[in-house]
C-alpha cells in the first residue's frame, strides 16, 4: 500500500512539473508570435482558416472554446492578467455586453473600416462583424401558401394559432430577434408580440434550431423560426434523412416590405488588456479578408460580411434579400429587457 | 447487528467527549479543518456574495419562474429516485446474488452507462425518436408511421438522466450485497426465510446506507444536470441559474439560486441522517466472508438475465448503438490521429484527479473520525456540497480565490524579485485539477464511507489500545477492508471527470483539449452526429478502466 501512495505522489509530484513546464513554455512561446483567441465559435471552418492564418504569418493561435457569456465572465476576472487577445461570440448583443463592461478597446485599422459595412459593426470600433446570419421562416411547402407569409408582426395574429415552432426563450438569437422588435415596435409591441407568438406555438418550445424544421416537416406545426445556415448545413448532411428532411421546407424572408429580415452577426473585438493587440488586429482583419470569407460562406453557409465576396451558390438560389439594418449594438443594449418581457409572457 | 443508540447517555457521551478532546490532540482536527477550508473556499468565496442580496431581477424570477423550477427540480427528484431505485438495486442483487448465464459481463456492463455524458444520451435519445430518426424509421418501414414518440419532455428528461446515472445506485448498493450479505442470507436460509422476504425484510434495509449515498450522489447530478434540460425544453433550478447569470445579466441573483438549490440538497442530505438517526450498522465481525451465489433452473436464470438486460440496453446499447449509427456517417469528416492525442491527455487529467480527489476524500473521512470532535464530523460532509453547485458556478468560485493569490503572487513576485510573471495557478492544470476535486469529492466521499463505516471500530480500537498510531492502524488494518471502497470511489471520479464539461471549459489550459470539450463544440453547433465520435472515444476510455477495476472489487 505504502508502494501505492508513494506511487500517487511521485505521479503528482511529476505531473505538477510537467505542469511547471508547460507554463515555461508559454511563457517562452510569448516571445514568439501568438494569439489568444476566446471564442464562442466551434465551426470546422474556423479551425481551417486558424491554420491557414498560421501558416501565412507564422503567428501561432491558441484557441479557448466556451460559451460566450463566460468566456466574458472569465476576461473580467482575469483583469489585466487576461491573456486574451481577440473575443469572439456568435451574436453582436454579448459583444455589446463585453464593451460595456470595459474588456474591449478600439482598434484603428483602415482595412477593417472599408471593409465591414456600418450597422455590422461598433461605432466606436469595439468589436467587427465577421459573418452574417438572417433569422427566417422555414414553412413547409405542403401545408402553406408562401403568399400568406409577410412579416414577423404577422406570425402573431391568430391566423398562425398552433402553427408556430420555435426554440427556447434562453437562446440568444430569439433574445436578439426580441431586442430588434422591442427597438422596432416599442416595448408595449414587444410584449404584445411575444404574448401572441406564445397562443401560436405548436408545442413548448425545445430542442435546437433543426429540431424545429424536423418538427414542421413532421407535421407537429407549419411554421419553423431558425437561422438561415442551419437550413444550408442539413442539405449538406451527412445523414440523408436530414437532407430529405431538409427539402421538404420552403424558406421566407420575413418584412421584405418593411424595415427588412432580422440579422445578426458573428462578430470579433480585440481585448482591452490583450497581450499580443498587433497580432489580434492582424487575425480579425484576416477574418474578414475575401479569401476567410470565402471561406465561412461555403464552409458554413453564412453570409459574408465582406460586400466583394459573393454567398455560398446555395444561399445565391434563396435569392437576395433586403436585411434590416438597424445597428446590431442596439440588440445588446434591449437584451435584457427582451429576456424579461419572454418570461412574463410564459415562454419556456 | 442493529445497535440502539440510547438518548438517554447523552450526558455522559458529553462528558466522555470533553474527556477524550482533553486526552487527545487536536492534530487531526485541525488537518480536517484544513482540509475543509480548502475545498470550501471557491464555496465560500461565492457564498460572501449572498450578503450583497439578490438582482432587482430577483422578484421577476419569483413571480414568473421560481415556481416552475420549484415544481420540476422536484419532479425529477421524485421520478428520478423511484427509476434509479428500482434500476440500481434490483440489478445489484440479481447480480450478487444469483448465478446466470453472463452474469460476469452484466457485472461491468451494469456501470457502463455512467460512461457516456448525460447530455449525449440525451441528444442521442431525441435521435433515436425524433422526426427522421432510427425509431422513426422502423416504424417507417413497418408501416406504423403514425406512431411517434415524443421524449424531449419533462418525463423523458426524467427517463434519460435515471438511465445514465442508476450505476452510482448499483455500485454502491452490489458492493454491500457482495461484502455484507453473506452471513445474513446464511442465517435466515437456515430460518426459512424465503428469498423474496429476506431481500425486503433484511438485505434492503441493511443496505441502507450504501443505497442511499448512491442515490444522493444521482440526485445531486440530476439538480445539477444543465446540457440535457436545456435539450428538452424543462427548466429546473441549474437552467434558471444560467438564464439568471447570462440572459438576466445577474451574477449576484445567480448566485441566491444556487445558494436555494444547495439548501434544498443540505434539506435532503439532513432528511435522511434523521430517518437512520438512531440506526447504526455495524457488522459484529469483521470478516464477513464473501457472497455465496444461489443457482437456480435454467428458465428463472434466462429470466434473470433478461431483467439485467433491460437498464444495460437502455442505458448502454441504445446510445451507443445510435451513436455509432451517427459516427460511422461522419467518421470521414471528423476523425483524425488528434482523436488519440486527445484521449491520452483526457485520459491522464482524469487519473491524475481521480487520485487527488480519493486521497483528499479519505484523508477527510480518517482525519474527522480520529479527531473525536462530534462537530468536526458534520463539518466534513459539507466538504461533499461541491457536487450539487453547477460546474460553472465552481468554476467562478475557483477563481475568486486563486485570481486573488495569483495577483498577489505577481505583485509580490515583483516588488521582491521584481519578477514579472503572468497567472500561475488560473489557466493551469492546477486550478482544473482543483476545481474537479471540489466538485467531485462527494463521489469519492460515499463509497469511502459507506465501506468505512461497515469496518467494525473493535480491530483498530484494540491496535490503538495496544499504542499503534492512527496512520499505522489504518494503512495495517483499514485500509485493507476499505480497498474495495476506494477503488470504487477511483472508478467514479475517474468517469466523472472524463465527462465532465462546464468546469473544463472555463478552466482548461490553452494547450490541454479534453475529449468532452470536443464533443461539446460540435454538439453546441447542432452538429449533434459529429459529436458521436469524441462521445464514442469518451466512452471507450471510461470503459477500459471500469472492466479492469470492476475485477479488482470482484476478486475481493
Amino acid at each position: 500500500m505504502k508502494k501505492l501512495m508513494f506511487g500517487m505522489i511521485a505521479l503528482i509530484m511529476f505531473n505538477s512539473c510537467k505542469n511547471g513546464s508547460n507554463d515555461e513554455n508559454s511563457q517562452a512561446e510569448a516571445q514568439n508570435q501568438e494569439v489568444n483567441v476566446y471564442t464562442h465559435r466551434h465551426y470546422e471552418a474556423d479551425q481551417e482558416l486558424f491554420k491557414k492564418f498560421e501558416e501565412q504569418t507564422g503567428i501561432k493561435v491558441n484557441v479557448i472554446n466556451s460559451n460566450a457569456d463566460e468566456l466574458i465572465q472569465k476576461m473580467s476576472m482575469e483583469g489585466e492578467q487576461s491573456p486574451a487577445d481577440v473575443l469572439i461570440t456568435v451574436d453582436a448583443g454579448r459583444l455589446t455586453r463585453a464593451k460595456d463592461q470595459g474588456l474591449l478597446q478600439p482598434i484603428e485599422s483602415e482595412t477593417l473600416e472599408s471593409t465591414i459595412p456600418s450597422h455590422l459593426k461598433d461605432a466606436e470600433n469595439y468589436w467587427f462583424g465577421i459573418t452574417k446570419r438572417a433569422r427566417i421562416i422555414a414553412y413547409a411547402k405542403d401545408r402553406v401558401n408562401p403568399e400568406e407569409l409577410t412579416t414577423y408582426e404577422d406570425l402573431a395574429t391568430d391566423k398562425w394559432e398552433d402553427k408556430i415552432l420555435i426554440r427556447s426563450s434562453s437562446n440568444i438569437y430569439n433574445q436578439s430577434l426580441l431586442a430588434s422588435i422591442i427597438v422596432n415596435n416599442g416595448e408595449d409591441g414587444a410584449k404584445e408580440w411575444t404574448r401572441d407568438m406564445v397562443e401560436n406555438m405548436a408545442r413548448s418550445p425545445k430542442g435546437s434550431d433543426r429540431d424545429q424544421v424536423k418538427a414542421v416537416v413532421a407535421g407537429e406545426g407549419d411554421l419553423a423560426i431558425l437561422n438561415s445556415y442551419y437550413v444550408g448545413q442539413m442539405l449538406n448532411s451527412s445523414d440523408p434523412e436530414e437532407v430529405e428532411t431538409a427539402k421538404k421546407v420552403g424558406l421566407h424572408f420575413p418584412n421584405q416590405d418593411g424595415r427588412g429580415t432580422h440579422i445578426n452577426v458573428s462578430g470579433a473585438g480585440v481585448a482591452k488588456y490583450a497581450p499580443n493587440k498587433d497580432n489580434a488586429i492582424r487575425f480579425i482583419e484576416f477574418l474578414v479578408s475575401e479569401e476567410a470569407q470565402e471561406v465561412f460562406a461555403n464552409l458554413n453557409y453564412e453570409y459574408p460580411v465582406n460586400p466583394n465576396v459573393e454567398p455560398a451558390p446555395l444561399l445565391q438560389e434563396w435569392g437576395e434579400f433586403k436585411e434590416d439594418t438597424l445597428n446590431l449594438s442596439k440588440l445588446g443594449e434591449n437584451n435584457k429587457k427582451a429576456v424579461v418581457i419572454f418570461d412574463e409572457a410564459g415562454w419556456k | 447487528m442493529m445497535k440502539q443508540a440510547g438518548s438517554s447517555s447523552n450526558i455522559f457521551s458529553i462528558k466522555y467527549r470533553l474527556k477524550r478532546l482533553k486526552r487527545d490532540s487536536n492534530r487531526w482536527s485541525i488537518f480536517t479543518l484544513a482540509i475543509i477550508l480548502f475545498i470550501a473556499l471557491p464555496i465560500i468565496s461565492i457564498g460572501v456574495k449572498l450578503f450583497a442580496g439578490p438582482g432587482e431581477t430577483w422578484g421577476h424570477i419569483v413571480d414568473n419562474l421560481l415556481l416552475d423550477y420549484i415544481g420540476n427540480s422536484l419532479f425529477l427528484v421524485f421520478v428520478c429516485s423511484f427509476l434509479v431505485l428500482l434500476f440500481g438495486v434490483s440489478s445489484a442483487w440479481l447480480v450478487a446474488r444469483f448465478e446466470f448465464p453472463l452474469r460476469k459481463q452484466m457485472e461491468w456492463l451494469l456501470i457502463l452507462p455512467l460512461a457516456i455524458p448525460g447530455y449525449i444520451v440525451a441528444y442521442a435519445y431525441a435521435g433515436v425518436f425524433d422526426y427522421g430518426g432510427s425509431m422513426d424509421l422502423i416504424f417507417r418501414w413497418l408501416g406504423w408511421d403514425f406512431i411517434r414518440i415524443d421524449i424531449m419532455n419533462k418525463a423523458g428528461l426524467a427517463f434519460v438522466l435515471s438511465i445514465s446515472l442508476f450505476p452510482y445506485v448499483y455500485v454502491s448498493s452490489r458492493a454491500f450485497f457482495l461484502n455484507q450479505a453473506n452471513n445474513l442470507l446464511e442465517a435466515s436460509t437456515i430460518l426459512g426465510v424465503g428469498e423474496f422476504k429476506s431481500f425486503f425484510k433484511l438485505m434492503l434495509p441493511l443496505a441502507r446506507p450504501a443505497i442511499i449515498a448512491g442515490l444522493i450522489l444521482v440526485l445531486m447530478e440530476v439538480l445539477n444536470d444543465y446540457g440535457a434540460a436545456q435539450y428538452y425544453g424543462v427548466n429546473t433550478f441549474t437552467t434558471g441559474i444560467f438564464r439568471a447569470w447570462f440572459s438576466l445579466e445577474e451574477p449576484e441573483t445567480a448566485v441566491y439560486l444556487s445558494a436555494l438549490l444547495i439548501v434544498i440538497v443540505f434539506a435532503l442530505i439532513l432528511f435522511e441522517k434523521w430517518q437512520r438517526r438512531n440506526i447504526k450498522v455495524s457488522s459484529a465481525r469483521s470478516n464477513n466472508t464473501y457472497i455465496h451465489r444461489k443457482s437456480s433452473s435454467k428458465f428463472s436464470q434466462f429470466l434473470i438475465l433478461l431483467v439485467v438486460l433491460i437498464p444495460v440496453v437502455l442505458g448502454f446499447f441504445i446510445p451507443v448503438l445510435q451513436l455509432i449509427y451517427w459516427a460511422t456517417l461522419t467518421f470521414e469528416k471528423v476523425f483524425d490521429l488528434d482523436f488519440l492525442m486527445l484521449s491520452l491527455q483526457s485520459f491522464g487529467i482524469a487519473i491524475l484527479t481521480a487520485m487527488i480527489t480519493v486521497l483528499f476524500a479519505t484523508f477527510l473521512i480518517y482525519f474527522s473520525k480520529w479527531s473525536f470532535l462530534g462537530f468536526i464530523k458534520n463539518i466534513a460532509r459539507m466538504g461533499i456540497l461541491g457536487y450539487a453547485i453547477p460546474g460553472a458556478v465552481i468554476a467562478i468560485g475557483i477563481m475568486i480565490p486563486t485570481l486573488a493569490f495569483d495577483k498577489w503572487l505577481i505583485g509580490a513576485l515583483d516588488y521582491l524579485f521584481s519578477i514579472k510573471t503572468g497567472l500561475l495557478i488560473n489557466g493551469t492544470l492546477v486550478a482544473l485539477v482543483y476545481a474537479y476535486c471540489v466538485r467531485f469529492l462527494a463521489v469519492a466521499f460515499n463509497p469511502i464511507e459507506s465501506t468505512s463505516l461497515k469496518v467494525s471500530n473493535t480491530i483498530p480500537d484494540s491496535s490503538k489500545m495496544l499504542g499503534v498510531g492512527n496512520l499505522k492502524t489504518f494503512f495495517r488494518i483499514e485500509f485493507p477492508l476499505i480497498k474495495t471502497g476506494i477503488l470504487s470511489a477511483l472508478i467514479l471520479v475517474f468517469i466523472d471527470v472524463l465527462k465532465e464539461l462546464p468546469l473544463t471549459l472555463i478552466l482548461k489550459p490553452f494547450h490541454i483539449n479534453t475529449l468532452a470539450v470536443k464533443a461539446y463544440e460540435y454538439a453546441s453547433d447542432e452538429m449533434i452526429m459529429e459529436a458521436a465520435i469524441p462521445s464514442l472515444f469518451i466512452i471507450f476510455t471510461a470503459a477500459l478502466p471500469v472492466i479492469f477495476l470492476n475485477k479488482l472489487l470482484i476478486k475481493k
